[in-house]
């Protein structure tokens, strides 16, 4: 592959402010899958996507690498190069399914146990002293350099040298445990289906719109004022049967009630906005769940659990997930000005049904490329695209509270309307860009 | 059974509606209790239970025709038009509720963002006979590509 000279990322990331070749080069946007992609932490899926042995998944891990999630006989989950070891070929093409006995591949036959281990080649004898030897692992279906998960969420990573999963989330795995102890059996599996979705632009604009509070009064303003005119002529006992009025009208929250969420940000560009309230907060709670959760953590556990509510956590750069919610939005870059997100929601185990529904319900109204508030999103995303391609200024700022950042030992807490979310990805971006985090091999 | 020919022309009138389009005078076809759905896979029985792109009942499709022409909803800023292609009408037979069930194959394109889109898929409508014409109880749209990664769309389909 082409080697991407060293740039002066000095030059293009200022504490307050971005170089816009960071949405447009195309050569950045490679160098960006060799070393912020391929190095951190991508999420892969979840466990229970997988179930049994010879259960599949298949992702790429960042816009080009296709990998595959397994359950092995010995019932761990594998993530593999999706690479046949023999010509090359993608071993395993539908996206979910099942195998049983090995993996195969459809141009030789080359066939693989579920831990990547090549365990046949057909008419084998010819290979006999020409110096091949089967058991050298470039033969095999590889695992990747690390593969970890936590309470049931497969990451992996083309890197030996990042540090483990759970250092590398830091303070921001707080947000996994309130997810999963949102369940009353302390466990989520995936339910629902999954809603898939591409927006024409460059991949960092959704994980920058993920805390910026400075928009949704904006660009949500048309589907908030709708939704509340209309609800509000609906008789008072139909509208307050309307889920929906406890999801959209929050998105037209004030900029006092954003301030007061609050953003925290970690080290690898992790961070999340809410905490102490969010606009997940006011969410009506059904007393079947409450009861559930009573009778498996106590009050007062319930209470703290209930009281942590986040609204978008980042895990750069590829996933992000709503606590409160049980929604995540898992990204992928394709190109410098296309990337695809998918929406996955989860089921509480021991929760009543109500809570998935509503989960669907909140992904169907907020997610969907067919709803009233995702569209918007992705058209200032589109115009911000096409936008920054005058060079009249070469320049994104960011300065919203700059200096004002708290900074404690383990992370940075500011104010719910701040660019605080900016610095944490950027200082981060250019750390993966500058291979300041390690000095691994260059996946490029 | 009403002739097949009466159900094309209603059909078509829906359409038109959709192709200008005009939210406003499409709404009146539906029923107050009617329901539209885009499934987001194939052969989805579940709409609670899972996720679509769209499913609308009545209220919603009241919020959506309001936002549609809503001044700062920027995705609609667009000029959006449409050219809906309709065959292959079939009556499947009796719904449950002394209406029928028509099915109809129809292709799309819609002109949004100075680009055409196609969209295909097979119709479900429920219809309920009404003054001499019907009204739509409910519509599911089957799109041949459900599960694949979508566009923004901003009108119904």
């Amino acid at each position: 592959m082409q080697k991407i000279p060293d740039r002066n990322f000095d030059a293009l990331v200022k504490p307050t402010k971005l170089h816009r070749s960071l949405y447009t080069d195309p050569d950045i946007f490679e160098l960006e899958m060799s070393r912020i992609w391929g190095q951190a932490w991508i999420y892969i899926g979840h466990e229970s996507q997988v179930p049994n042995a010879g259960d599949y998944f298949t992702t790429n891990i960042n816009h080009a690498v296709p990998v595959v999630m397994i359950r092995d006989k010995d019932d761990s989950v594998r993530v593999l190069h999706n690479r046949c070891g023999h010509k090359g070929a993608k071993v395993v093409d539908k996206q979910s399914g099942n195998v049983r006995g090995a993996l195969r591949c459809a141009y030789h036959g080359w066939s693989y146990r579920f831990d990547g281990s090549l365990l046949k080649i057909p008419n084998e004898h010819g290979y006999q002293d020409t110096g091949f030897d089967a058991s050298e692992p470039c033969y095999s279906m590889q695992p990747l350099a690390q593969v970890s998960s936590y309470r049931g969420f497969v990451f992996a990573t083309l890197s030996d040298t990042i540090p483990d999963l759970v250092t590398w989330m830091g303070g921001a795995i707080t947000c996994f445990d309130n997810l999963c102890d949102r369940a009353p059996e302390g466990e989520v599996e995936v339910a629902g289906g999954v809603l898939r979705y591409e927006h024409d632009c460059n991949w960092k604009f959704i994980l920058e719109n993920l805390n910026d509070t400075m928009h949704p009064m904006v660009v949500h303003e048309s589907v908030v004022k709708a939704a509340e005119s209309y609800i509000a002529t609906l008789p008072p006992e139909a509208a307050k049967q309307r889920r929906e009025a406890e999801i959209i009208p929050p998105f037209g929250a004030s900029y006092e009630n954003f301030e007061n969420t609050g953003i925290t940000g970690f080290d690898y560009g992790h961070h999340y906005d809410g905490g102490k309230t969010s606009i997940h907060a006011d969410y009506s709670v059904d007393p079947d769940y409450h009861e559930a959760m009573v009778a498996a953590y106590g009050e007062t556990r319930t209470r703290e659990i209930y009281a942590f509510n986040t609204h978008n956590v980042l895990y750069y750069p590829s996933l992000t997930i709503k606590c409160a919610v049980q929604n995540i939005r898992v990204i992928r870059p394709i190109s410098v000005d296309r990337f695809v997100v998918e929406s996955w929601s989860f089921r509480l185990k021991g929760a009543p049904d109500s809570m998935l529904q509503r989960t669907v319900l909140y992904s169907r109204l907020i997610n969907s490329a067919m709803g009233m508030v995702g569209p918007d999103d992705l058209e200032v995303y589109r115009r911000t695209q096409k936008g920054l391609h005058s060079p009249v200024n070469d320049w994104v700022e960011f300065h919203r509270q700059y200096g004002k950042d708290r900074i404690l030992p383990d992370r940075i807490e500011g104010g719910g309307t701040s660019d605080l979310d900016m610095r944490t990805q950027y200082r981060a971006w250019k750390a993966y860009m500058e291979q300041s985090y390690q000095r691994g091999v260059d996946y490029a | 059974m009403p002739e097949l020919a009466a159900i094309e022309s209603f059909l078509y009138r829906e359409a038109s509606y959709l192709d200008r389009p005009d939210l406003d005078s499409w709404i009146e076809l539906y029923t107050e209790d009617a329901y539209y759905w885009i499934p987001a896979t194939e052969n989805q029985v579940d709409p609670i239970n899972h996720v679509s792109h769209i499913y609308d009942d009545r209220v919603m499709m009241e919020i959506r025709r309001r936002n549609f022409v809503h001044p700062r909803a920027a995705s609609k800023d667009s000029q959006t038009r449409c050219s809906h292609l309709i065959g292959n009408v079939q009556i499947k037979g009796p719904s449950s509720e002394g209406g029928l069930i028509v099915e109809s194959t129809q292709h799309v394109v819609v002109w949004y963002q100075n680009e055409q889109r196609v969209y295909a898929f097979t119709a479900q409508h429920e219809l309920r006979p009404e003054n001499g014409s019907f009204k739509i109880k409910s519509k599911r749209v089957n799109l041949i590509n459900p599960d694949a990664a979508q566009r923004s769309l901003i009108i119904y389909l």
